[in-house]
């Protein structure tokens, strides 16, 4: 069973990338495209290679911009939840306004953002945080609206006032929705970092994919979308992780997959 | 030693609590209200300062839609008519959820402090009195397990722990030893029963299947027919010898005489 899952899991996935991969390389020196519109993935392997010691600072301004933008957007969308939940009156006005500002993609804002706050790294972290806070606010105001009955009735039959409810039932249970958010949050935040990069500014992988394509230089390019998504899935697990810290209370859950139900 | 001086001594005629021509209805689901259910009928119950009142009635009967209405808890969407003066709403009273309702996110001794912690009282000695409580309801040792991991019968335990330990004068428990073992429901029973409730001015009213629990616990104990509820015996234990009113209690809660 657990030889199979693995295989499943892990072989399946990698040998079907390694023949997609094999395909790429076969197809390209077959069709004699010319690098500038598609490299070969070993050309992209020793570009990767090449480039690797310039990208620190890029790579460095796009983390900082991206880690600074999620836990600025985690902060208010949590003040903001706790808000709508305290007071009746804020969630009736504001959050319809807030869920209609999201029919607004927020990289359409980052322009106006970078005219407001220039070229350096604020407007990048606000159009990260801008990102990142809703879907946070969301979970978590779903999470406080929907606190287990059976909690708020012991603590009312123990002469709870509301403050008590709200300190001992409703923060406490949108953690874990709160959390939930954040991990969404997490995988958008690194792209809208670069995207933002993509209009104006001195460092970050945004800038290094612009400069590469100003010199039509593909496989550069290809080398920052790899490293987009690998930085991407490193934030995750570290989100991930922390929010499994932040919860010991939580029970490790069935390992339950997509495709591995036995039925 | 955490009751203030107000709740001692008060008035003998003044009940603890009271209500009269208690009636609860839940609408039924549905837009038509399809099996609407008439949870009590025209229940009355007082419960006098320092009495131990135990109810007891077939399952579904309300005993804990009572209890709930005591606590000053309306079940949503329920519809209650009838006269409650004195009902324990506020800061008087203690309620014991049939379900636990212990908190996921707090470990066992956290859980304790709750009520503690809504009560106001001083932190440090709400710490030592649930440290005493959990040694004496056999917790000992689980001071920081996650309910989860803690078995039916011990988070009932931690549970009544939680509600026992602000003091407050009104104690509602809704079946808090129905997940337990004999042994240590005998031992449970036993530091309820020493439970100095006259002295206190204090009282209980304990929901409970067991009649024998019931004739060992209460002053008086309360027969619900079955739905709708309804009182049909309203019994004070004698001091001397409780096989006649175990014979009655029996005969109030199987009235056709099948189970005999
Ligand atoms: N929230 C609710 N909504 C609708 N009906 C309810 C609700 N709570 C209780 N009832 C109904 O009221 C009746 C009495 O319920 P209650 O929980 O008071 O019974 P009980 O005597 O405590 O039973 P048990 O001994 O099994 O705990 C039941 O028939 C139940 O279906
Ligand atoms: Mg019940």
């Amino acid at each position: 069973m657990l030889v199979r899952h693995r295989w499943r899991r892990v072989v399946a996935p990698a040998a079907a990338g390694l023949v997609l991969l094999v395909g790429w390389e076969v197809g390209v020196r077959l069709s004699d495209l010319p690098a500038f519109v598609l490299p070969p993935p070993s050309q992209v392997a020793r570009t990767a290679v090449e480039v690797a010691p310039l990208l620190g600072t890029d790579v460095a301004t796009t983390l900082t911009e991206a880690g600074l933008g999620l836990v600025v957007g985690a902060v208010v969308g949590l003040l903001l939840a706790v808000l709508i939940a305290a007071f009746p009156w804020v969630s009736d006005t504001l959050y319809p306004l807030v869920t209609l500002t999201q029919t607004v993609p927020t990289v359409v804002l980052a322009p106006l953002l970078i005219l407001w706050a220039g070229f350096g790294l604020l407007p990048k972290i606000v159009l990260v945080a801008l990102t990142a806070f809703f879907p946070v606010l969301v979970a978590a105001v779903t999470a406080m609206a929907t606190v287990d009955a059976e909690h708020s009735e012991m603590v009312a039959g123990l002469g709870g006032t509301r403050r008590h409810q709200f300190w001992l039932v409703q923060l406490p249970a949108s953690v874990p929705g709160a959390l939930g958010g954040l991990r969404v949050a997490a995988t958008y935040a690194i792209g809208a970092a670069v995207v933002a990069e993509y209009l104006a500014g001195q460092s970050g992988l945004g800038v290094f994919v612009q400069r590469s394509r100003k010199g039509y230089e593909v496989d550069q390019i290809l080398v920052a979308v790899a490293l987009v998504a690998v930085l991407t899935g490193l934030l995750f697990l570290l989100v991930d992780g922390l929010a499994r810290l932040a919860t010991p209370w939580q029970r490790p859950s069935l390992p339950s997959r997509p495709g591995r139900t036995p039925l | 030693m955490t009751t203030s001086p107000s709740t001692e001594a008060p008035t003998a005629a003044a009940p603890a609590l009271e209500v009269a021509g208690l009636t609860v209805t839940f609408p039924g689901t549905g837009r038509r209200a399809v099996g609407a259910v008439v949870a009590l009928q025209e229940v009355d119950l007082e419960v006098a300062v320092g009495e131990f009142v135990a109810v007891v009635g077939p399952s579904g009967c309300g005993k804990s839609t009572l209890l709930r209405v005591l606590a000053g808890l309306t079940p949503p969407g329920a519809t209650v008519t009838g006269r409650s003066t004195g009902t324990a709403c506020g800061r008087s009273a203690a309620w014991m959820p049939q379900r636990d309702g212990l908190l996921p996110w707090r470990r066992a001794l956290p859980n304790a402090l709750v009520g503690a912690r809504i009560a106001g009282m001083d932190r440090a000695v709400a710490d030592a009195r649930a440290r005493a409580l959990f040694d004496e309801f056999g917790l000992a040792g689980f001071e920081r397990a996650w309910p989860h991991e803690l078995s039916g019968g011990m988070r009932q335990r931690l549970a009544l722990l939680r509600t026992c330990l602000p003091g407050r004068p009104i104690l509602l428990l809704d079946e808090p030893f129905g997940a337990l073992d004999a042994i240590t429901r005998r031992r449970m029973n036993a530091w309820l029963a020493g439970l100095d409730l006259a002295g206190r001015g204090r009282a209980v009213v304990l929901v409970t299947h067991d009649v024998d629990e019931a004739l060992l616990l209460a002053d008086r104990v309360v027969v619900l027919s079955d739905r709708p509820g309804r009182v049909v015996l309203d019994l004070r234990v004698p001091r001397d010898g409780t096989a006649g009113a175990r014979r009655a209690l029996l005969e109030a809660l199987d009235p056709a005489g099948e189970a005999r």
